[in-house]
């Protein structure tokens, strides 16, 4: 589409791919204490996908599976507390000391947002899928038409 | 509450209303988006005044902070106007797909009824 | 505790009947009224028992606690004396109808169902101790009234006839509604019995109410049209709910609130007016119609506006007297409408012009009719004679101008009372000119069995008088104290009343026997058709308006609502203090707003498709670059990244659409723009009007501290997310989680409506490379 044919373009892409899962882990886990979390993670990896999807990259992930997942994790996080006779989405914390992390802290909320991050990434994959079959085959030629004439503007 | 931010919110709300009454489907979901900032804005700005980022291990006195509730909320504002953006593009793929173009249609079960009276008198 | 038993063993025989009464094939399918008699036979017992008791059993059940709603029952004399009623006839009704249905009739579950509703609503209305329960069930019996008419409900007629009772009933209903509000004066828990005689502006407002209320429900002219239309029900409903029980609801309310409302200005003379005027007026309707269902209906509007007009005059022997023609007229009135029901099932017409000398072929009915027939005329030795009596005595026994008009109504009625039931018995079962009926189907034993039954309680009645009188005597009381004194009188001697029945009698029935020889030449019913026009303009107009309002369009539906809101925004003008307004934080702020701005003005300004969505990818950015400004981190990141997903979105999804939008009228664009201004400017108002007046400081510390103490970390927004607010977030997930269901959805019903190749399912996609199509694309 808009960059269909540019390859400096798809090899940006391609190069960006592990960068952004190295930006969305660090978001990821550094959410609790800095800007950032599982939505803010997970969006980074959506718009990766996103970006590849438009530029005709491939995209090896299945939406529902993720969101299935994510919606599990979620579940149990949610409701786990329950087994042992607290309330709903109660947090707990572990805190330990690893040979090379040092001192590290860990809640139940890491595992809620890592549950978020598969949700809003098949989400994203979902929607992509979505936009993008059916009206495909159909209309690209006219498409590449009308790409060149958004590009002129 | 900044006067300017104010009138940002007014327009916003303006221009996405605008286009929310539009027939264009794709003009709808870019007035629903328009109308998801202006909301998003209107609970920042009723958050208070401008102040450091709400970072605990980063802020000298805790009451120099931006009031963190409203950001919560609008956190979870964005994500949702996220997800009815996205739902109203699928619709109005899904809509060009049925009938070739995103257009509106009037109702056709409430056109039958206005019909009906209208034949009656 | 008892008194709600009964009620739940209404619903428990409703939902058997409903579950298994219309698909069980074993028994026989009348089997369905079996079921709905014992719960009115449960309440039966329960209502003689109540009367047995000196003491009044309640029981209140809070329904709103903090509102103070309660829903209480109350059984006592007079409550038990109703319900009696109201379950005893339900009963025989139940038997009634397993004969006058065949097995082979249509909907027989769901008749037996509603009807068991109806008897349920009108034992809670009777039993009711609060005016809530009451409103509540008075609304209910409506609503059951109205299925019932509407039983045959593919038959257009009956359809109009059912909607005309539901809107005039309905209507009392919230008459009787605004009247119970200005009584209750915000209490609302008052127990029925404990409200005190009121006068004042409110009290005679609330008075007319009630009275317009109970004119409704009772077919009280002018709003009497409906009753006759609701002879389209089967006969049993029409000889339970119109004539034994449900229009007795406005006689009862007169009762009840009359000891409340009588030093009132207005509730003597227009309950006198509703009640004398539907006396004349009903009869005279009887005395025109040829359908003997009719004749009794319009004969019911004659018996309640006497009961009426009675009871208004509210004094002790007033109540006396209307009690006891409540109970006499329950019972002969249901034994005439049962028999003209068998009449009809067992000749095919109710046309008294076609019928005729029915005497020798049904000579059960025929008997049934005279007995029942007399006892409504007031012909000794039958009860309706000593409660005519009373009736008389009653007028005779006020004073003032209530004296003449009462005397002269009642008498006047009574003979048009006497008339046009010597005209019925006359003209069904007298010798006929026009040939007599002799095609008779055969007797159905329910149908004999029940009207004999109750053609014989108006001659037990008359015979264990003083049992009756005792009854009616301990539940008048209630009402008015000084009706201790009275009792039914078998034998009178020869008093003014009783020279007064006398001449009635001796009036009437040569009127009645003039009239049944000229069935023909009577003129079609006047004075219902004016009234029977407004309500369907009513319904018409109904019809226009929502034609009118409910078009069709959508973008116009949404500018109504647009509109409406950008109104409730001007209060908050004056609340405007421009003063207290703070212009920006910071300098970076307004240029971020012309940015903000300026890309939402490009998605409305830019024709294409893709340039618009670039525009909304502006927006977004400002707001970021806002966020920032604000002190707000983790918004600015999510929105950027939002943002990003968003536009590719459009990118992709817009770019399969026409590139450029259609193109819209001059005129509509101008009105859209006006109309968006509008809500803009209100929505700017609003938060400057709420912005002028702070609420205090935010407990902004509070949250920092907690935070990093309790939540396990630093970033506060992302703490409040997870732990403090994680339940919304948890929701906030579901509805991602929907949404995506919702797309996965719209593509795949997509995929198979379309037949479409283009598989884009990932799994079968090769990891790697890049897609057939994308690698030719490129090569070219």
């Amino acid at each position: 589409m808009i960059a269909d044919r540019s390859i400096v373009v798809q090899d940006g892409i391609r190069l960006a791919s592990p960068l952004a899962i190295i930006v969305a882990t660090m978001l990821f886990f550094g959410g609790h204490n800095q800007p950032g979390g599982g939505f803010a993670g997970g969006l980074v990896l959506g718009a990766v996908v996103a970006l590849r999807s438009a530029t005709g990259l491939s995209v090896p992930l299945h939406p529902v599976r993720m969101m299935a997942l994510g919606g599990v994790i979620i579940g149990g996080v949610a409701l786990g507390p329950l087994v042992v006779g607290d309330v709903v989405l109660d947090q707990y914390i572990w805190e330990t000391t690893l040979p090379v992390l040092g001192k590290v802290k860990a809640g139940t909320a890491l595992i809620f947002d890592a549950g978020v991050v598969l949700v809003v990434l098949g989400l994203i994959v979902a929607m992509l899928d979505a936009l993008a079959q059916g009206g495909e085959h159909r209309t690209t030629l006219r498409l590449d038409a009308e790409g060149d004439r958004e590009a002129d503007q | 509450m900044s006067g300017v931010l104010i009138l940002v919110v007014g327009a916003l709300t303006a221009i996405g209303t605008y286009l929310v009454t539009s027939r264009a489907l794709s003009r709808i979901v870019l007035g629903f988006a328009l109308l998801g900032h202006a909301a998003v804005l209107a609970l920042v700005t009723a958050g208070g005044r401008a102040g450091d980022p709400p970072l605990a291990d980063r802020l000298e006195t805790s009451a120099d902070a931006a009031d963190p509730l409203p950001q919560a909320l609008s956190l979870t504002a964005i994500v949702i106007s996220f997800g009815l953006t996205l739902f109203l593009l699928a619709l109005a793929g899904r809509q060009r797909q049925l009938s070739g173009d995103d257009l509106v249609e009037d109702d056709i079960e409430d056109r039958r009824i206005a019909e009906h009276t209208e034949a009656e008198q | 505790m008892l008194l709600w038993v009964v009620l739940g063993a209404h619903l428990a025989g409703i939902g058997l009947i409903m579950f298994a009464g219309g698909t069980q094939r074993r028994l026989d399918a009348r089997a369905v009224f079996v079921v709905a008699a014992l719960p009115a036979l449960f309440a039966t017992g329960a209502s003689i028992r109540g009367l047995s008791q000196d003491t009044a059993t309640t029981s209140r059940v809070a329904w709103v606690e903090g509102l103070d709603l309660v829903l209480a029952l109350r059984l006592d004399a007079l409550s038990a004396l109703l319900g009696l009623i109201v379950a005893g006839i339900g009963v025989l009704v139940f038997v009634y109808s397993a004969g006058y249905f065949t097995e082979s009739s249509a909907g027989l579950a769901r008749f037996a169902a509603t009807l068991s509703g109806f008897s349920a609503s009108m034992i809670g209305l009777v039993w009711s101790d609060s005016i809530w329960t009451l409103f509540v069930f008075w609304e209910l019996t409506s609503i059951t009234s109205f299925l019932l008419v509407g039983h045959k409900h593919v038959d257009e007629a009956v359809q109009r006839s059912a909607r005309r009772a539901l809107l005039i009933t309905a209507s009392g209903g919230l008459a009787l509604l605004a009247g119970l509000l200005l009584i209750a004066d915000g209490d609302t828990g008052i127990a029925l019995r404990d409200l005190e005689p009121t006068t004042g502006t409110a009290a005679t407002v609330a008075a007319a109410l009630v009275l317009i209320a109970a004119a409704t429900k009772s077919a009280q002219i002018p709003f009497h049209v409906w009753l006759p239309g609701a002879m389209a029900a089967p006969t049993p409903v029409s000889a339970y709910l119109h004539s034994a029980t449900m229009v007795k609801a406005g006689v009862i309310a007169v009762a009840l609130f009359g000891p409340i409302f009588k030093d009132t200005d207005v509730w003597q003379p227009l309950g006198i007016a509703f009640g004398l005027g539907s006396m004349i007026w009903g009869a005279i309707g009887a005395l025109r119609h040829v359908d003997a269902k009719l004749i009794l209906a319009w004969g019911t509007i004659s018996q309640l506006g006497l009961m009426i007009a009675v009871l208004a005059t509210g004094s002790a022997k007033a109540t006396f007297a209307g009690i006891s023609i409540l109970v006499a007229h329950a019972i002969f009135k249901a034994a005439l409408f049962m028999v003209v029901g068998e009449i009809d099932v067992r000749t095919g017409t109710r046309d008294v012009r076609k019928l005729g000398g029915l005497r020798t072929s049904m000579p059960v009915a025929f008997w049934v009719c005279v007995v029942s027939g007399a006892s409504m005329a007031g012909i000794p030795p039958l009860l309706g004679f000593p409660a005519k009596e009373a009736a008389l005595e009653a007028a005779l026994g006020v004073d003032g101008w209530q004296r003449v008009v009462l005397l002269v109504g009642v008498v006047g009625g009574s003979v048009l009372t006497v008339a046009y039931t010597t005209r019925f018995v006359l003209t069904v079962f007298g010798p006929s000119d026009s040939g007599e009926v002799t095609d008779v189907a055969p007797r159905r034993l329910p149908i004999t069995a029940v009207t004999t039954l109750l053609a014989a309680a108006s001659i037990v009645g008359f015979v264990a008088l003083d049992w009756v009188g005792d009854g009616v005597r301990s539940a008048a009381v209630l009402l008015n104290p000084g009706s201790e004194v009275y009792s039914l009188i078998r034998w009178p001697g020869l008093k003014t009343a009783f020279v007064l029945s006398m001449v009635i009698i001796a009036a009437g029935i040569p009127l009645g026997w003039f009239l049944s020889r000229r069935t023909d030449d009577i003129p079609r019913p006047l004075g219902a058709d004016g009234a029977d026009r407004l309500v369907d303009e009513v319904l018409s107009g109904a019809r226009r308006i929502t034609g009118r309002v409910q078009h069709g369009s959508l973008p116009v539906y949404l500018m109504t609502a647009v509109v409406v809101a950008s109104a409730a925004s001007v209060p908050f003008i004056a609340a405007i203090d421009v003063d207290a307004l703070r212009w920006t934080d910071g300098a970076v702020v307004p240029a971020l707003g012309v940015l903000i701005v300026a890309g939402a003005i490009g998605t409305v300004r830019i024709p294409g498709r893709l340039g618009a969505a670039l525009g909304l990818g502006s927006v977004g950015f400002g707001m970021a670059g806002v966020f920032v400004a604000q002190g707000a981190p983790d918004l600015a990141l999510t929105q950027l990244l939002v943002e990003t997903v968003v536009v590719v979105a459009f990118v992709i999804g817009l770019g399969r659409l026409s590139a450029n939008f259609p193109p819209v009228g001059y005129v509509w664009r101008t009105l859209r723009m006006v109309v968006a201004t509008g809500l803009g400017a209100a929505v700017s108002i609003g938060l400057a009007g709420a912005a002028s007046k702070p609420s205090g400081s935010a407990p902004v510390s509070d949250f920092v501290d907690e935070a990093a103490a309790t939540g396990g970390g630093n970033n506060v927004v992302n703490v409040i997310l997870t732990d403090v607010r994680a339940l919304d977030t948890f929701g906030e997930v579901v509805v991602l989680v929907a949404v995506a269901v919702g797309i996965v959805a719209l593509a795949q019903s997509g995929r198979a409506g379309a037949g479409d190749d283009t598989d884009l399912d990932p799994e079968g996609a090769d990891p790697e490379g890049t897609p057939a199509r994308s690698v030719d694309e490129v090569a070219s």
